[in-house]
């Protein structure tokens, strides 16, 4: 009896990590990339390979959460250095992102044009600072 | 007796030089000791301006320095490679790679405005991240640097909707502080940047490779070795370019230099052997992967499984099996 669950417990695990569709290739450990040259010559383990298997897939799900598609989120993702990937994972919705919008309510407009004249901000055209 | 006065005339004065001046060091310390090499003067012209569409900054500001780098990119392009709907705009992070997905060096400059200037000086726009409003309320925003004036103490960006935008050095700094001095360049791959450094300037060349830009990544890693011909990543990288684009013989012979500038490398002496396994001469690699084993480290693993690949093509006396054409690289 015991027997018969641990082959369901090794098929049940072999199917979740095959459907994550880790990269289990025979490492081609062949020719050493030029990342591994600069970062202090360390070379993934297999237990780094798959964090950053794991950290992109991560990135890849936040960013279409974020309303881009599969295939930009593939590429986009793709583009990324290892390093890159881990200071995104998990912090999609919380990193700086150029472009919002400010939500502006009358006295930090107020406050703002005030600024603004005082040449500490810059957030309306029309404004002049003095110097 | 106190003159009361000229006492709030004082502190106010005080207060004010306080909030211009404490704020913006960079700026004073810029026009208090101007470098002798920087031009008093400047403004690139050519820089092509797209207005931007709303919250999208960041691509309006990356087709701006891709342009004036010879990209020839539009806005929507971009747009798809940086912008986030969900955020309403644009990742630091993304400016970068996406400016390495159409085939550029992407490099940070560091956090001092000299540098932003000298950039501008020697004819590259820089895009800049600014926060627009306050530290707690932000408003954050991209631009591209096109010129700057010394004497009238401005600086010139193409911002949003304007074309040639002038604000007051300091108040530059202000938004820039506030944006955390973030600041890159758009380098057309085997140019150097003017304020490159050795180690920065490899980090952004590698990540350029690992986009697979290959003639790019080549051309940029010749440009790096030109400058700093020890470069031990240069050296590799370029060995690792020109294998991926099949030319045995060339990355040979950057692999060689690589291991004789750097002979504590094992990486070197692993990928040359690859290569002379790859032009079957199967007993030079053995010696050169033995070396690399010798040398151990992280990299021990890997030569460990090259050598295992040489091994399996010779028969047990050390001949070419008959058979057997080597897998190709991936």
């Amino acid at each position: 009896m015991n027997a018969k669950i641990m082959r369901m417990t090794s098929r049940m695990l072999m199917v979740s990590i095959l459907s994550l569709g880790l990269p289990f290739h025979a490492a081609n450990a062949a020719i050493i990339g030029t990342d591994k040259v600069a970062a202090a010559a360390q070379i993934h383990t297999e237990r780094e390979r798959i964090r950053s298997f794991l950290e992109r897939a991560e990135v890849r799900q936040q960013m279409q959460a974020q309303g881009i598609d599969a295939n930009s989120a593939d590429a986009r993702v793709n583009a990324l250095t290892d390093q890159e990937v881990q200071q995104v994972a998990g912090k999609l919705d919380k990193l700086t992102a150029g472009g919002d919008v400010l939500g502006i309510i009358f006295t930090i407009f107020i406050v703002l044009l005030f600024t603004d004249i005082l040449g500490v901000t810059k957030v309306f055209p029309f404004t002049r600072s003095i110097r | 007796m106190i003159n009361y006065q000229r006492a709030r005339t004082i502190v106010g004065v005080l207060l004010l030089s306080w909030l211009y001046g404490c704020a913006t060091p960079q700026t004073q310390f810029l026009l208090a000791m101007p470098s002798q090499n920087l031009a008093s003067r400047v403004e690139l012209l050519d820089v092509p301006f797209y207005a931007q569409e709303l919250h999208q900054c960041g691509p309006a500001s990356l087709a701006m320095a891709l342009n004036a780098a010879a990209a020839q990119v539009t806005m929507e392009k971009l747009s798809e490679q940086v912008y986030l709907p969900g955020r309403q705009g644009s990742l630091q992070i993304e400016m970068l790679s996406a400016t390495r997905r159409n085939g550029y060096v992407a490099y940070p400059l560091a956090p001092k405005l000299s540098d932003v200037l000298a950039e501008v000086a020697a004819g590259r726009p820089v895009v800049v991240l600014e926060n627009l409003a306050f530290n707690w309320y932000p408003f954050w925003h991209y631009a591209v640097v096109v010129g700057y004036d010394l004497a009238r103490q401005e600086i010139i960006l193409r911002s949003g909707l304007e074309a040639r935008q002038v604000l007051p050095l300091k108040t530059f700094e202000h938004l820039w502080a506030r944006g955390g001095y973030w600041a890159m360049l758009v380098v057309p791959a085997g140019q150097l940047p003017a304020t490159a450094n050795e180690a920065d300037y490899m980090t952004a060349v590698v990540a350029l490779e690992k986009v697979s830009n290959l003639s790019r990544a080549e051309a940029a890693y010749r440009a790096g070795l030109q400058r700093w011909e020890n470069n031990l990543t240069a050296w590799i990288g370029l060995g690792n370019v020109r294998y991926a684009q099949g030319d045995m013989q060339s990355a040979e012979q950057s692999f060689r230099q690589a291991s004789l500038r750097h002979p504590e490398s094992a990486i070197a002496y692993n990928n040359l052997a690859q290569t002379l396994l790859e032009q079957q001469r199967y007993a030079e690699a053995l010696v050169a992967v033995a070396h690399a084993i010798s040398l151990g480290g992280d990299a021990q693993a890997a030569a460990f499984a090259t050598q295992a690949q040489i091994k399996s093509l010779l028969d047990k006396d050390g001949l070419a099996k008959e058979c057997c054409a080597i897998s190709t690289h991936d």
